[in-house]
């Protein structure tokens, strides 16, 4: 005979809950904390994530860094600058120094050709007179310790105020993408079909036009002001390779079981997309940012050198004007004018670029190195 | 296909010892520490046997398989041990030596071989690949051709397909056309990892049928892999059973069937209930298989053995021979029933 | 295959022609209308203007208008540069067009193969030290600023090298040396042509050479073939102008001199992306099961990392060709107007700046034809490498 084999008692028709002494469900915590606290561990074992990438983490100083500067710098021309001489667009100084005439320089600044010497003093002078001129633009001292532009103003002053325009340039470039690419992604994923054949087809050409060009001639045509960059770079860059991206990820989330039960429940094609895709894109599109970033800062700074910006004052601006009248390109001994602006332009976007990279790890797990 | 033709004539006798294990111990090296993956395994594989090796994921067959073929991960090193093919130790060879011995003397299909094609080449090409290097004297276009033709009837796929890309071809021909590849330079000896686990069921049964065939036809020794005790017991003659790292039980297929004598081998064969045979009563094998960057201490089964004692727990099994040439790793060997028709004895 | 390429040509068209609308309608929403521009202009003669206004429609409500826009432009008349009147703006692009192909081509070409090598030869040694200043170097070239680098390879290698070595090796910009050039018996034009049809005859021919020798020869022979045909291809311009044409030597001389340095800048910042896409391309390629097969079968590790896993590693590299093409493109702009090279997108800056409508049109017009030509090559470039693709 064959034994029988028995199952477990199945259980009782009416399934009881845990109670709490006094009746009510044991769980009593509001919904809203249990999200924070859940929010909060996320985040921690995120942040562990992105910080065992140490270069991520050295371009997130660099970023810090800059913050810092740009909150500095208002104080700094409240209490400690005289805003006469250092502010960094209507600010004038040049020290005055002495310049021997000579027939051939060899030092640029403290000698000067007759020539020049006749133009910035009086027509009268001679080979070997000894005369007192304004240094413009001058070279590093105790009291501009990056020097002066070629009009005279404190180069430390702009570098440091140009970092405020860089953000706020940066912020809106990125959260007009994030905006943009994110829907587009998703309704493209959801919706399927023609409507995602056409936004990716767009989605092609934008990626296909090189921005330069375009913004040289819209640069040309209409006043290019930072909000208007940081929105048009926003746009291009939203419909354009960030919206495939985001795409490919909105599908991923749209072919998995708790969409259909949420369609199956009842939910709109617009409650769907907001309330369940949407947010798991959301992570992979900040990511986006980081590098919509880096590109604005680098765009907005190679048009200001090409002199196509309407903007008070950027690091692009500053190399243009160094640039445009000569003093770039007559030798490497104005070299204030050139290094610390570029290299505020590449320590930054280069920070986001870092960053972004790092970031990568943490919201794609299969980068993540075992 | 063992004709005057055949490059490789130079096969050794059946039933003479082809492959030599011989305290084959490896570990891997990561950030946490050093995973005991290969622990003293050994074992003799004449011309001409298949041997199965099996076991849950994770027990080390696979590392004992790459390690034939000296294809361990980068982290993995041998800590001792020799791997005697026609009694030259292959661990010592450089690796120039080494790549001779590949795919000439022994070949493999992998696990998920699906994937193991190049997208962007030719199937065709990449048999021939292989048979250029190997092959001395190297054959002619033509003379490469037939022979590929010919593995390709052998192995139940179209010869036309040489010239297709793998991506037109179908997973199951996909596996046939490795089978093919792997036989493509006259080894002694292929290794089977787990060949058949992402096919269906039909293509499975056909796959296994056929590579057994081929096994007998050609005379090659053969080491199956797999977790699938049913699929190893249709086509081998001596099956080990793998736990962590070890080979706990060695022997012929029918008496390692019949009569299991390790806890671990019983409980494999009993865990699966039988379609056709009488329903018995199904004994479970409790617990995960152990963690292997700290093993348990003595005999590395007994935290899941339902015979285990305070020896088990402090000393490990010597490796004894019940009988036969049957050999296994327990002290309570003699307490692991039989398993009959009518279930638990 | 066919038909693919003609679906590609007629999309790219389409492309083309909304990307000509939207310019239009850009043109459109500028303050003020085409024709006061040209009543400002001084140099142009009243009935030119009436002409003018009548061509360009001006008259006519906006359909009207476009109309003639588009009509215009497909008739090859895109009108006279204002700046440079009578001049059209057609002739100007066709004498600059062949030296920004040139810049673009050698830039790309370059990059892509030195960054390919380097990222393929790089991604098969690991380690710690390695790693982290190819990191560290390739995102800093990669993520420069591109005119302040520009402006530090003319201080660097312009300047201070030839003042250290007392020798001009890098000229500092400009496309010739005017001086050496007056009174002489060529013109740019003439040398600059012929320079560029030797050094294009040369090297198709290495490519047809080597595209033989794949074909018929084994594999490491073939390779070997490969790498003389180029080199044979590189070689042979060099000595045309040595041995065939020697009175053109110092003036080729001089333009290959001063095209050097843009060329090598901006083959750097590109060499410097490719490179990192190689290199995390081919350590992805390496974790798939056919390199284990490849390595069970007993090659060799060149042949493993040559043969099959850069060829798959090729893949993600070349579809990122199109975007590397907006960067040489926008790279490309900035190195002529930075080093003050005559090409296209010299071209359109200076329109630009000097409010010459009409030419900066048809310059940016231009250099969206070349992209969408990129596109199409990038497309069936990729069609071409990876077979499952071919066959859809």
């Amino acid at each position: 005979m064959t034994e029988r084999v028995d199952l477990e008692e199945p259980a009782a028709p009416g399934i009881e809950l845990p109670q709490a002494p006094g009746g009510g469900p044991v769980v009593q915590e509001p919904l809203w904390r249990i999200r924070l606290r859940l929010l909060w561990k996320a985040s921690r074992r995120n942040w562990r994530l992105f910080a065992r990438n140490k270069i991520g983490l050295v371009g997130l100083g660099i970023i810090l860094t800059f913050a810092v500067v740009a909150l500095i710098h208002p104080v700094l021309m409240d209490r400690v600058w005289d805003p006469a001489i250092y502010h960094p667009v209507k600010g004038y100084d040049a020290p005055v120094a002495e310049y021997t005439v000579v027939e051939e320089v060899t030092d640029e600044f403290s000698e000067l050709t007759l020539q020049e010497a006749q133009i910035r003093s009086n027509p009268f002078v001679r080979v070997g007179d000894v005369l007192s001129i304004a240094q413009q633009p001058a070279p590093p001292s105790r009291t501009h310790w990056l020097g002066t532009d070629p009009l005279g103003r404190d180069v430390l002053s702009q570098l440091m105020f140009s970092t405020r325009a860089a953000f706020l340039l940066g912020g809106i470039a990125a959260f007009v993408t994030v905006f943009i690419a994110t829907t587009v992604g998703s309704i493209a994923a959801y919706y399927g079909g023609w409507i995602d054949s056409a936004l990716m087809r767009f989605a092609d050409l934008v990626l296909l036009v090189p921005l330069i060009p375009v913004l040289i001639v819209v640069g040309a045509l209409f006043s290019l002001t930072l909000p208007l960059l940081g929105v048009l770079i926003g746009v291009l860059s939203g419909f354009g390779g960030t919206a495939i991206v985001l795409k490919s990820q909105a599908l991923s989330v749209t072919v998995k079981p708790f969409v259909d039960a949420a369609r199956v429940a009842g939910g709109s094609n617009r409650h769907i997309i907001f309330r369940h895709i949407i947010p798991n894109v959301v992570p992979l599109s900040f990511l986006y940012m980081m590098f919509t970033v880096t590109e604005a800062i680098s765009l907005e700074a190679t048009l200001s050198f090409l002199g196509l910006m309407n903007v008070q004052m950027s690091w692009g601006l500053m190399i243009n004007v160094a640039h445009s009248q000569g003093y770039l390109l007559s030798g490497t001994s104005f070299w204030w004018l050139l290094i610390p602006a570029g290299m505020a332009v590449t320590l930054l976007a280069a920070a986001f670029f870092l960053a972004g990279r790092a970031m990568d790890e943490v919201v794609n797990p299969r980068l993540r190195r075992r | 296909m063992q004709t005057a033709e055949s490059p490789m004539s130079t096969r050794p006798a059946a039933g003479t010892p082809l492959l030599e294990v011989d305290d084959l111990t490896m570990e891997y090296e990561t950030e946490n520490g050093n995973v005991s993956a290969v622990v003293d395994v050994g074992f003799t594989l004449n011309a001409g046997e298949a041997l199965g090796l099996v076991g849950e994921s994770g027990c080390g067959k696979t590392s004992v398989a790459m390690a034939l073929l000296r294809l361990q991960a980068d982290n993995a090193r041998f800590r001792h041990g020799e791997i005697r093919l026609n009694g030259e130790d292959l661990l010592a060879l450089s690796d120039v030596e080494m790549r001779t011995h590949r795919w000439s003397d022994i070949s493999m299909v992998f696990q998920g071989a699906m994937n193991a094609w190049n997208p962007v080449q030719r199937v065709g090409d990449q048999i021939r690949e292989a048979m250029d290097l190997h092959i001395k004297p190297q054959l002619s276009r033509a003379a490469a051709r037939e022979r590929m033709e010919e593995l390709f009837n052998l192995v139940g796929v179209d010869p036309k397909m040489l010239d297709r890309y793998p991506h037109e071809f179908s997973g199951g021909m996909r596996q046939r056309a490795i089978i093919a590849m792997a036989l493509s330079c006259d080894p002694q000896l292929i290794i089977a990892d787990e060949p058949t686990t992402a096919l269906d069921v039909i293509v499975q049964d056909q796959i296994l049928h056929q590579l057994k065939r081929i096994q007998h036809e050609l005379g090659m020794a053969m080491i199956y892999i797999s977790h699938d005790i049913a699929v190893i017991a249709e086509v081998t003659d001596i099956i080990g059973v793998m736990y962590a790292g070890r080979i706990v039980e060695l022997g012929t297929t029918k008496e390692v069937f019949e009569r299991p004598r390790h806890p671990y081998s019983y409980l494999l064969l009993n865990s699966a209930p039988s379609i056709t045979g009488p329903r018995r009563k199904l004994a479970p094998l409790k617990g995960e298989p152990p963690n292997l960057l700290n093993p348990p201490t003595g005999c590395r089964f007994h935290p899941r053995c339902p015979f285990a004692t305070e020896k088990c727990v402090v000393e490990s099994p010597p490796l004894e021979d019940v009988g036969a040439g049957h050999l296994v790793e327990c002290w309570h060997w003699d307490q692991v029933p039989a398993i009959t028709e009518k279930g638990v004895a | 295959m066919v038909k693919f390429i003609s679906k590609r040509l007629v999309q790219m068209f389409l492309l083309f022609v909304i990307f000509l609308t939207v310019l239009f309608f850009l043109l459109e929403a500028q303050p003020g209308d085409l024709s006061q521009q040209y009543i400002g202009n001084p140099d142009i003669p009243p009935e030119a203007k009436a002409i003018l206004a009548e061509r360009l429609g001006l008259d006519q409500p906006l359909w009207g208008r476009y109309m003639s826009y588009m009509r215009n432009f497909f008739t090859g008349d895109l009108g006279v540069a204002l700046s440079q009147y009578p001049t059209s703006v057609s002739s100007l692009i066709v004498e600059r067009l062949p030296r920004t192909l040139v810049l673009f081509l050698s830039a790309t070409l370059l990059a892509y193969y030195l960054g390919f090598v380097t990222g393929k030869v790089l991604a098969w040694r690991r380690g710690k030290a390695t790693e982290y200043m190819l990191t560290l170097g390739g995102v800093g070239l990669y993520t420069v600023f591109y005119p302040w680098f520009a402006l530090l390879m003319i201080w660097g290698l312009g300047f201070t090298l030839s003042n250290w070595l007392g020798l001009r090796v890098f000229p500092i910009g400009r496309f010739i040396d005017t001086n050496e050039w007056t009174g002489g018996p060529f013109t740019t034009n003439q040398v600059f042509s012929r320079m560029i049809w030797v050094a294009a005859l040369s090297m198709i021919a290495a490519a047809v050479i080597t595209f033989v020798a794949r074909r018929r020869l084994e594999y490491p022979v073939a390779i070997r073939v490969r790498n003389y045909a180029f080199l044979g291809g590189v070689i042979l311009p060099f000595a045309y102008f040595v041995f065939v044409a020697s009175d053109m030597r110092p003036y080729a001389l001089d333009i290959l001199q001063h095209t050097m340095l843009p060329v090598l800048t901006l083959t750097l910042v590109a060499f410097a992306g490719i490179m990192l896409l190689t290199r995390s391309s081919m350590l992805e390629t390496l974790r798939e099961d056919y390199i284990l097969t490849a390595r069970a079968k007993g090659l060799s590790e060149k042949v493993i990392r040559d043969k099959h896993a850069a060829r798959n590693a090729l893949l993600p590299v070349v579809t990122s060709l199109v975007l590397a093409l907006a960067f040489v493109i926008s790279g490309g702009i900035i190195t002529e107007t930075i080093f003050s090279w005559p090409g296209i997108g010299r071209l359109l800056f200076d329109a630009v700046i000097l409010e010459d409508i009409p030419l900066a049109m048809g310059a940016l017009s231009i250099i969206a034809v070349l992209a969408l030509i990129g596109h199409l090559i990038a497309d069936i470039l990729y069609m071409y490498l990876d077979p499952r693709i071919r066959y859809q």
